[in-house]
């Protein structure tokens, strides 16, 4: 048994390489300063491709539009997919089941599926009945989105009706309130937190939509279109700036809530007075999901900051200088290479012994580190290797 | 009909006259008018001519088969095996993605409900769901990053000495793969741990405890309890893969098309409507009777899926 868990053990840690492998990769290549996003060969640490990201006109147009999209998403989206978990509850079962297969069929339908059958339906009505401005990108994204949106809300409150006790209406009626003050009063405050939880998962899935927007998102664009256009036509790795503040945002919104699960279950558990982390009031209020919230924001802003002073221009300067050097280099050894050859061809019947040359050329360049013209020599170079040799060794002697 | 009343009525006596006309309202427009109506439409689009907006109501304006008869054959009558082969290959490579996954995930989803306790679980979980959190086309991005030319399995593979020149990985499709098999990883896990958690593990000490060995606990006792959840994970795995569009958009080679690509074509290139409604009509048609099939052949009803 315990081979079988130390197998366990390496097969997670495997797995669990392999989802976060690609993503600690992207971010590394954020604070690289090459201009393809790449970890080798490493230039600088800089913070330039955040000011890049957000001197994005096209991507700051499209979060805009996919906010307003997001908040008409989730506006009808969560009552539809409550209307829809409700009727699902009060359905005889053979019905009921007809009703969840056609309901859940939008989620498995291919997303490109319903992006064109939305703009061919309200493409026909605004011609059939001159209703031009409901085709527009805004209306038709919200939708074609909320036609498969809504069921992930559903599937949420599903899971919530599951577990509310009905008995609580009908005592509710008993004591002479009327069905829609249960409702008000009971179901809904109960499915509350569901709607929360919907809400968020609805703009989330809104807002990362890629299938079916592309489509019915017309001539505008959203936050995601214009990422994927953006990386069609060519990588910056402003990109994984992007992918930094998406993963820091996840792990702060995952920590936080990790706090607030924590503290519940423990003074639910009523292990709250058992806890040392819980008894002691420091470590209490350190411990208080607010608070952890708090020291994380705290610690974001006070790396962004010190991170937007960071200046890398001195080191991209000299990286730059660099490769212009190399160039440089590589031009010369060219250069001497074609005027060797050339030479080689008139030159090569008259020398007496062209390995002679060679050292002899090599031997020249050596003592003579501050000749400021490498090519100058070479003229006078007795043989074609002479003239190569020096041509190659001369920039770096003189460095 | 009588059933929806009697709902109705129920719905009306318990939640109140608000209640019940807000749920029958909404689910109605959701069905009818989101639903049923743009599909119904797109098949209908799908079988017209694709004119110029002043032709459209007149008399060449009627019902052909035209844009279904250009998907299967050429203008020359031949078998147009480019689209059919587009198609085919689509439909294979999403198998393929969908095993891979089950393979990778079965073992994750039993280590979730069977082996791992407490701090690790939840940690297994957020591990799970944060990499899902970020946005498809960044994580497509990632495999491009990784993948590439002097991307860092190019780069450590050389380094090693596997290879001398860079690996076009792109080209091979291989980022595309594993973009795939990356994106949808969550849709299986899910499912699959659900199924899985419902087995008492005692079933399995007790298997144990009669000598079986590991692979026939597994294959007698977890993956019969399984089933309903790696059929249903499978056929969301199978149903995006088939329909996904950004990852074959970033990570496919430039000479190996997805058929959403193809329709994606024909609307947004070629301005061919009608054209891209067919091609969009055979995909999910191709799609729903594949997964259809499937079902039938491990019996599984389509209402386990989500669950």
């Amino acid at each position: 048994m315990n081979r079988n868990t130390l197998f366990g053990g390496a097969y997670a840690v495997a797995f669990f390489s392999f989802l976060f492998g690609p993503l600690v990769i992207m971010v590394i290549t954020a604070f690289n300063s090459s201009k393809f996003p790449r970890v080798v060969p490493w230039e600088c640490f800089t913070t330039g491709w955040f000011g890049e990201l957000f001197g994005n006109q096209r991507l700051m147009d499209g979060l805009l539009n996919s906010v307003i999209i997001g908040a008409g998403v989730v506006a009808l989206a969560v009552p539809i997919g409550l209307a829809g978990a409700l009727a699902l509850s009060e359905l005889p079962s053979k019905l009921r089941a007809t009703l969840y297969t056609v309901l859940i069929l939008p989620i498995l339908i291919p997303g490109v599926v319903l992006g064109i059958s939305t703009i061919v339906l309200w493409g026909q009505i605004s011609r059939g009945f001159g209703a031009g401005g409901l085709y527009n990108g805004y209306f038709l994204t919200i939708v074609g989105q909320i036609t498969f949106i809504s069921a992930y809300a559903m599937l949420v409150f599903i899971a919530r009706l599951q577990r509310f006790d009905a008995t609580q209406t009908e005592a509710a009626l008993d004591l002479g309130a009327t069905p829609g003050q249960a409702f008000r009063k009971i179901l809904l405050p109960f499915m509350a937190p569901a709607i929360g939880s919907a809400a968020f998962i609805t703009l989330l899935a809104s807002f990362e939509n890629y299938n079916t927007t592309v489509f019915t998102v017309l001539s505008e664009s959203t936050f995601t279109t214009a990422l994927a256009s953006k990386v069609r036509h060519g990588t910056d790795p402003s990109l994984s700036a992007l992918a930094v503040i998406i993963i820091t945002i996840t792990l702060v919104g995952a920590l936080t809530n990790e706090a607030y699960q924590r503290r519940k279950e423990a003074e639910m558990g009523g292990r709250a007075s058992r806890s040392p982390l819980y008894a002691n009031p420091v470590t209490r209020a350190l411990t208080h999901p607010g608070v952890v919230f708090a020291i994380l924001v705290g610690i974001i802003a006070v790396v962004s900051f010190a991170g937007s002073r960071h200046d890398s221009s001195m080191c991209e300067a000299a990286v730059l200088q660099e490769k212009l050097d190399r160039q440089e280099e590589l031009r010369a050894a060219q250069k001497a290479r074609i005027e060797a050859e050339q030479k080689q061809q008139s030159t090569l019947p008259k020398s007496n012994s062209a390995f002679g040359g060679a050292f002899g050329g090599l031997g020249g360049a050596t003592p003579a580190p501050e000749s400021a013209e490498p090519a100058a020599p070479k003229p006078e170079s007795p043989s074609a290797f002479g003239g190569a040799f020096g041509g190659i060794t001369a920039p770096k002697l003189e460095e | 009909m009588k059933q929806l009343k009697l709902a109705y009525d129920t719905m009306l006596a318990k939640h109140g006259m608000g209640a019940a006309l807000f749920v029958a309202i909404a689910v109605t427009l959701w069905v009818v008018v989101f639903i049923t109506l743009p599909q119904l439409s797109m098949l209908d689009y799908s079988f017209r001519f694709n004119l110029p907006a002043d032709q459209i109501g007149t008399e060449a304006d009627h019902y052909t088969l035209d844009q279904y008869r250009s998907f299967f054959f050429n203008n020359d009558g031949s078998v147009n095996t480019l689209d059919l082969m587009i198609l085919l290959r689509t439909i294979v490579a999403a198998v393929i993605v969908t095993l891979i996954d089950v393979l990778i995930c079965y073992p994750i989803a039993y280590i979730l409900a069977h082996g791992a306790k407490g701090v690790a679980a939840r940690l297994m979980v957020i591990g799970l769901i944060i990499p899902y959190w970020i946005n498809e086309i960044l994580r497509a991005f990632a495999f491009r990053v990784l993948f590439g030319a002097t991307g860092v399995v190019n780069t450590v593979g050389m380094q090693i000495g596997l290879w001398d020149v860079p690996v076009d990985f792109i080209r091979a499709d291989v980022a595309l793969y594993f973009g795939l098999s990356y994106a949808y990883i969550l849709l299986m896990i899910f499912p699959m741990y659900n199924a899985i958690e419902a087995l008492d593990h005692t079933q399995v000490e007790a298997a144990r405890d009669m000598g079986a060995p590991l692979w026939r606990v597994h294959w007698r006792v977890v993956l019969p309890i399984a089933k309903p959840g790696i059929v249903s994970g499978a056929t969301m795995v199978f149903m995006l893969t088939a329909g996904a569009l950004a990852a074959p958009q970033i990570l496919g080679g430039p000479s190996s098309l997805w058929f959403t690509q193809v329709i994606y074509q024909w609307f947004n290139e070629s301005s061919n409507w009608p054209r891209g409604s067919a091609y969009a009509v055979v995909l999910l048609f191709t799609c729903i009777s594949f997964v259809l099939l499937t079902m039938r052949v491990f019996k599984v009803s389509v209402g386990e899926i989500g669950k």
